[in-house]
């Protein structure tokens, strides 16, 4: 359509040859007045005259000229150039402004989109496998686990197009050049990568034909990170040898990249490996949990269905064997999330929740900073609208600064965002589990975090935009406003002290854990820290009897204890303090003692060789200690604490008295030889309990897991590596992990580490809206009551008076919330007690005082400003505006 | 006569499209042209004159270009595009009919 083609070309060239159109225009008046003048000369008027008068009849030339430019329709792109360039020029001349209102919004939206990606990536992640919708978790009679048998019958009968099987509960020994290293593999059937069409990056999965159990199968497939890190991205890494558990297994694939393993919530083992005997001993035992089920259904078929199918099967076997399962517990699909964990949603929506008010927060105080910086330009807009610009001119206007906000707030969101992901990426874990929080800023979260942005400064902006206008019309240039009552209790003012009192009591708290960490450096746990070491041992534990396994720690010990700088070495099954620290155990027990009732008691358990008490440090009270003649056969003996006497043993003495204590399958009569201190056995900061250890020599517990403490003069960083090479010598299968006892203590203080970051960021995060909010507020009371304080300043009131008044209202919000928050505050660490070192009140004086004075400092700052503008109020001025 | 009134408002349009469909003319000659063949009855209010000029170009029924006027000055020159011969025959015909109505409204009872 030749005309569409011309109009275009009509509104571009409007548009980019604006001064060629102007001065056609301009042209275009001047010679219609030219000939009006001339016909006015020749009725008779002088030249002068005969201008005016054509002027006259004209009209106003500007105001024609801009009614001929609207008609060229290109008006509004011009006026939106024209905005965007005056509100970045204006919002950069306060920057003030910009800092708290972009940080604000950076902040609240980049702290949403995280939390909601993380939320998501970690409860709702697809699996990345072929075709997720047909797959289905599939339990029996609600144990989470099957028997291998039972797996093996129920896929056979063919109810499902596959039916496969998982375990990620064991741990396997992983060789490494000179180092063996206790790694999660996730031990599958042999059909698993058959049926559930894992993508590969290199080679492939193994196939149900070469992996069977009975075969033992010694081929892997490893992960990405497996691949990248520990053979450094080798390309001919397929048919490659890895030493696992001591024997070779080769390399048949590796997986990709950002791979969403089945079992979700972020893990990604590294080593996938066929389920047989030698990596889960026990295999063959008819109630061993050995797998968890996932199956692919047959086309056409519901989950429904396929549960109906299974539960007669099940009911079948049942009837022949009442010791099989009875009933289909949950056949559900995999991407409806993990079945019977409908909390989940409801957390999740938890989380949704404190987001956006976290967001909603933020925007209440930008639009409360852009409300109050649109008061104190009512001269401005009012002045543009006597020019004739129309109220939605105005507002486009003030739009289109808070766009401008928009666009900063959202690189500060990205920015937080992506200081925020770095961090979590970093955390370092000491936990045994292979989680992979892979949340990298793929596009999706870029546009959660823009659209949150937009609409959050949208939301922000329109309404101070809206008031902003309206007020400008008339009255500021008319001299005239509404009075402005002050009012004491404003709903703004109600926005502040919860902020503040919500901040107080984050900042409270994460101080708090912050003196935790630094008090525990140097606070002792009732053993030493400063000079011992601990070697976490895992065996393999196909290769060891009870016999064989004391007979290689007792060669540990004494390879241990040659080296050099080594006083001296001991082995336990559990360390104090870390992940594996024993048992604790409740029981009825007696002491054998006429006239003695049983009584019940509960104390924490460990199974301990000779000399282990004077290597940790943990001085001994009373009696002997262990000895090598405390042996099984020799008489039971026990040594227990202080606290176990006290409580328990009142009055008696207890080196040789007998106890009732529980054994393998009875009671046993053991003799206390020996009382030590008391200790610290499973937190840090717990309540004291009575304490039972056993002569390891005597009951050789069946855990894989041992460890070996030594004393070393000097500093004991230098004797790990020889600790680990001599007993890795002995057992090159045995994964060997040597530290020293502080360095072992992080998981004890992992509560602490992670309360002091999120509590002390989310507390940081308060603060700055807070200060934002009060800000807002402070600086919008003196604008309105600029008059107020002139006439107060006239009639004689000093600054300290001015002041005074100004900040009153604002001094006591900030003084409420920040009692409210302290309180609630005291009351919240009350029941942190647990998890603080000895010396450390939850009511520290310390971290309740810096935070009130934080708090104090942040809020003279924050009023610091409007405050220097309210006294440097000449009152002239300010009668003037009268 | 009076005040040029509402109705030629809503008929500057027609007015002007006829005005330029005999010659290109430029913004003053078309509005002493108006006034001449109406014998001064009709007198287009100059500040509105503009605006409507620049709305029929933008609408795409008149063309500028540059010419010279009577005196030899260079000045922008309004033709009637063939759209605008198009919508000429339509506000034409709209007229007609328009004015034929009110014609019979007003003259009803008459003899």
């Amino acid at each position: 359509m030749p005309r569409l083609l011309d109009r275009l070309v009509f509104r571009l060239r409007s548009l980019f040859r604006r001064r060629r159109v102007d001065a056609s225009l301009a042209a275009e008046i001047a010679l219609h007045l030219e000939e009006s003048a001339r016909e006015h000369v020749a009725r008779g008027l002088s030249p002068a005259e005969a201008r005016l008068a054509a002027r006259r009849e004209f009209g106003a030339v500007a105001l024609v000229e801009d009614q001929c430019r609207d008609a060229r329709r290109v008006t509004f792109v011009q006026n939106l150039y024209q905005d965007l360039r005056y509100g970045l020029r204006a919002l950069v001349a306060q920057p003030l402004l910009l800092v708290a209102a972009t940080g604000s919004i950076g902040a609240g939206a980049g702290a949403t989109a995280l939390v909601i990606t993380l939320a998501s990536e970690l409860l709702f992640a697809r699996p990345t496998v072929r075709d997720a919708e047909a797959l289905v978790n599939v339990t029996l009679d609600g144990n989470s686990h099957v028997s291998y048998r039972d797996w093996r019958a129920l896929d056979e009968r063919g109810i499902f197009a596959g039916l496969a099987g998982y375990h990620i509960e064991g741990s396997v020994n992983l060789r490494q050049g000179d180092r063996t290293e206790a790694v999660v593999p996730l031990l599958a059937t042999a059909n698993f990568f058959d049926v559930l069409g894992v993508p590969m990056a290199m080679g492939r999965g193994f196939t149900a034909a070469e992996a069977a159990a009975e075969r033992e199968p010694r081929v892997l497939v490893v992960s990405d990170r497996f691949w990248r890190r520990r053979m450094g991205a080798d390309p001919n890494a397929v048919g490659r040898a890895v030493v696992v558990n001591g024997e070779t297994f080769t390399i048949l694939g590796v997986l990709p990249a950002r791979l969403k393993a089945i079992p979700g919530f972020g893990l990604s083992p590294e080593v996938y490996l066929p389920l047989s005997r030698s990596v889960l001993p026990g295999l063959d035992h008819p109630h061993a949990a050995a797998a968890q089920l996932v199956g692919r259904l047959k086309p056409g078929t519901t989950p429904e269905q396929a549960a109906a199918a299974l539960d007669v099967v099940v009911q079948e076997r049942h009837a022949a064997d009442p010791d099989r399962p009875q009933h289909v517990g949950l056949v559900s699909r995999v991407t409806d999330g993990i079945p019977g964990l409908g909390s989940l949603w409801r957390f999740f929506a938890v989380l949704v929740v404190v987001g956006g008010l976290v967001l909603g927060i933020a925007c209440a105080n930008v639009a409360g900073l852009l409300l109050a910086r649109n008061t104190v330009r009512q001269k401005e807009l009012a002045m543009r609208a006597a020019l004739g610009a129309s109220r939605g001119r105005l507002i486009q206007q003030l739009v289109v600064e808070a766009l401008w906000l928009a666009l900063a707030g959202t690189a500060s969101g990205l920015a937080f965002m992506g200081l925020a992901m770095a961090a979590i990426a970093s955390l370092p874990l000491p936990l045994p589990l292979p989680l992979e929080l892979g949340v990298s800023l793929d596009w999706r979260l870029f546009a959660l975090t823009v659209s949150l942005v937009v609409a959050a400064t949208l939301a922000s902006g329109v309404l101070p935009a809206l008031a902003g206008s309206r007020s400008a019309l008339s009255p500021a240039l008319k001299q005239w406003e509404r009075p402005y009552v002050h009012r004491r209790l404003t709903l703004r003012g109600l926005l502040v002290i919860g902020q503040v009192t919500l901040s107080v009591g984050l900042v409270v708290t994460a101080l708090l854990f912050v003196r935790n960490l630094s008090l525990a450096r140097t606070s002792s746990p009732g053993f030493d820290t400063t000079h011992t070491t601990v070697a976490q041992i895992g065996l393999v534990e196909a290769r060891y009897t009870p016999e064989t396994r004391v007979a290689f720690l007792q060669a540990a010990v004494d390879r241990v204890a040659a080296l050099p700088g080594v006083e001296r070495a001991a082995f336990a099954f559990g360390m104090p303090l870390t992940v594996r620290h024993g048992r604790t155990s409740g029981a009825q027990i007696t002491i054998v003692a006429p006239g003695a009732r049983p009584f019940q008691a509960s104390w924490a358990e460990n199974y301990v060789s000779p000399g282990w008490f004077d290597t940790l440090g943990i001085a001994r009270r009373m009696g002997r200690d262990f000895m090598p003649s405390d042996t099984v056969g020799a008489p039971r003996v026990v040594v227990v604490n202080e606290t176990f006497v006290s409580r328990h043993l009142a009055g008696r003495s207890p080196i040789g008295l007998h106890l009732m204590l529980p054994g393998p399958g009875h009671d046993d009569d053991y003799e206390i030889v020996g009382v030590v201190a008391d200790s610290r056995h499973r937190a840090i900061g717990e309540a004291q309990m009575a304490a039972i250890y056993y002569a390891y020599l005597q009951r050789p517990s069946d855990g894989r897991v041992l460890h070996l403490v030594a004393r070393v003069a000097g500093d004991p960083a230098a004797a790990l590596r020889p600790m680990n090479a001599a007993i890795g010598g002995l057992d090159p299968t045995a994964a060997v992990d040597a530290q020293t006892v502080s360095q072992s203590l992080a998981f004890a203080f992992l509560p602490s580490q992670v309360g002091a970051a999120l509590l002390g960021g989310l507390g940081l995060l308060g603060l700055t809206l807070a200060t934002a909010g009060l800000f807002a507020m402070v600086s919008y009371s003196v604008t309105r009551r600029t008059k107020e304080i002139g006439v107060r300043l006239a009639l004689g009131a000093s600054s300290r008076a001015v002041v005074r008044l100004v900040v009153g209202d604002a001094a006591v919000l900030v003084a409420t919330g920040l009692f409210a928050g302290l309180a609630i505050a005291g009351l919240v660490t009350q029941t942190l007690g647990a998890l603080l070192v000895d010396g450390l009140s939850p009511h520290d004086p310390l971290a309740f005082v810096g935070t009130a004075l934080l708090f104090g400092v942040v809020a003279v700052l924050a009023t610091l400003p409007p405050v220097r503008r309210a006294i440097g109020v000449g009152p002239l001025v300010a009668l003037r505006t009268e | 006569m009076g005040k040029p009134s509402d109705l030629l408002q809503g008929t500057l349009d027609l007015l002007i499209l006829k005005t330029v469909s005999l010659e290109p003319k430029h913004g003053w000659a078309i509005a002493k042209r108006i006034q001449q063949v109406s014998q001064d009855a009709l007198q287009v209010t100059q500040g509105s004159l503009y605006p409507a000029l620049h709305r029929l170009e933008e609408q795409g029924w008149l063309k500028a270009k540059t010419g010279t006027t009577e005196t030899g000055r260079e000045a922008k020159l309004y033709a009637l595009t063939a759209a605008g011969r198009k919508q000429l025959a339509r506000e034409l015909e709209t007229w007609d009919r328009l004015s034929g109505a009110i014609g019979l409204v007003v003259r009803d009872g008459e003899a």
